[in-house]
């Protein structure tokens, strides 16, 4: 009897803990029927999104609560929030897609990282560093006002590429034969091309920027980094 | 100790102008807190820079001008310019070559910042000066000053909005949005400094429009938390 109470009590805290952990996993599986446009929303957590060969998206996502998190369908749009509130807690979005699928994003905080992505790719946070990870996109923009940007991959014929962080580096590792035009401008005058200077044609616009063309051009890459750097490496 | 209280003494407390007690509390809160350290380390390193910059002392013949003028100086509309029409006549103009060349070219850059100012006073500033057609040498289109105060007057009422709301914000909220302001200002600040020592700078210009940019979409980002 001395030890049935806290025996008692203790798996009533179990009961209740894997309660919890099982209402805060948002689980969906989605069939789209052409390339889909997946739209993941948060506020502070971190976001990755994996490309995969298969048809299905699939997404995890952990939230303190099952409210936290809505999402709507609409034909291949497919939309996942986070509920806005003044005290956001902390949501992971773990999500795997077919590579053709177009990515936007939208955070406030929290890591981004996006792998093996072929379809085009938005991605707007005020405080993360972003990962992209053997891309392959007709376009990526992103904009993120502190943190680092690490993109690694291919540049499409006729493409557009953005990055800009005001705080943080812009670490681009291209193919050493992807031919560009190039904009870069970095407010700390700290932009180094590496060996991609030497097969630059064009015009040097001063120590805060530098256009020009690699090869014979073609995609539109355009840096921006206020007090962070611009480094450019071959693959 | 919340962020912003912290945050707002941290000048202080760089300067050691604390009292011990709260010197006591900003550093318990600074050894929990990783943003309020970052902004520190921030603070810490502008101090450091500016006080590598080197100090500039007037030449010694410069007090006595000054004190002279500052004794002669009286607020009668007239007595200035026939003062200075006096003095000017009493000058002995004993100048080398080089003090000539330096006079003209200083003179010279007053009256091109001065054309410059009145120009962009009155007509839209053409952000985008690249030459080179093949290469995408600028994303950014012109702006005129209507708009750049249409952009001010945007940033000014989304302030106003978020700046009500966010004390019942989450205190990592909070920092966030306060730390990212801090560096969207200090870039403006610095895009303007350069902007100052050469107008025509055309990279400075679309960094400041891509800065004001970046301003509104910050604010609207945190506006929705206002609701």
């Amino acid at each position: 009897m001395r030890y049935a109470i806290p025996l008692v009590l203790s798996a009533l805290f179990s009961l209740l803990n894997v309660s919890t952990s099982a209402d805060s996993r948002f689980e969906r599986t989605y069939t789209p029927q052409h390339p889909a446009h997946l739209t993941l929303s948060n506020v502070n957590g971190s976001i990755r999104v994996i490309a995969w060969d298969k048809k299905t998206i699939v997404a995890h996502v952990n939230a303190a609560s099952p409210d936290s998190v809505e999402d709507r369908v609409m034909g291949d749009e497919i939309t996942i929030t986070t509920k806005l509130n003044l005290r956001p807690r902390r949501v992971h979005f773990e999500v795997s897609v077919p590579p053709e699928t177009s990515i936007t994003i939208k955070n406030i905080m929290g890591e981004i990282e996006l792998q093996g992505i072929a379809g085009h790719v938005s991605v707007t946070s005020i405080g993360s560093d972003v990962h992209l990870m053997k891309m392959s996109s007709p376009s990526v923009d992103v904009l993120v006002t502190s943190g680092d940007i690490f993109f690694d991959g291919e540049l499409r014929e006729g493409g557009s590429y953005t990055l800009q962080s005001m705080r943080g580096d812009l670490d681009v590792t291209l193919p050493s034969a992807t031919p560009f035009n190039l904009n870069a401008r970095a407010l700390s005058e700290n932009i180094n091309l590496g060996s991609f200077v030497s097969n630059l044609t064009g015009s040097s616009r001063g120590p805060k920027g530098v256009s020009g063309t690699h090869l014979k051009g073609g995609s539109r890459l355009s840096l921006t980094a206020y007090t962070g750097r611009i480094l450019l490496h071959k693959k | 100790m919340f962020c912003n209280q912290c945050q707002e003494l941290l000048s202080e407390y760089i300067d050691g102008a604390l009292e011990l007690g709260e010197q006591v509390n900003l550093e318990r809160h600074l050894a929990d807190c990783e943003p309020c350290r970052a902004v520190r380390d921030d603070l810490l390193q502008i101090v450091h820079f500016s006080h590598q910059l080197p100090l500039q002392s007037p030449s010694t013949p410069l007090w006595p001008r000054i004190q002279s003028g500052v004794e002669e100086f009286k607020p009668s509309f007239w007595s200035w310019p026939l003062r200075w029409f006096a003095r000017l006549g009493r000058l002995n103009f004993n100048l080398s070559v080089p003090q000539i060349i330096a006079g003209t070219a200083a003179l010279t850059i007053v009256v091109s910042i001065g054309v410059i100012v009145s120009r962009r006073d009155s007509v839209p500033v053409a952000l985008s000066t690249g030459t080179a057609t093949s290469v995408a040498t600028s994303d950014v289109t012109p702006l005129s000053r209507a708009d750049v105060q249409q952009l001010e007057k945007q940033i000014s009422r989304l302030s106003e909005t978020v700046e009500l709301q966010k004390d019942s914000w989450d205190p990592a909220l909070r920092t966030a949005y306060e730390r990212n302001l801090l560096y969207i200002d200090q870039s403006l600040v610095e895009c303007r400094h350069q902007l100052k020592d050469n107008p025509a700078d055309d990279v400075s210009q679309e960094l400041m429009l891509a800065a004001y940019r970046e301003k509104v979409r910050l604010l609207e980002g945190f506006e929705k938390f206002s609701y």
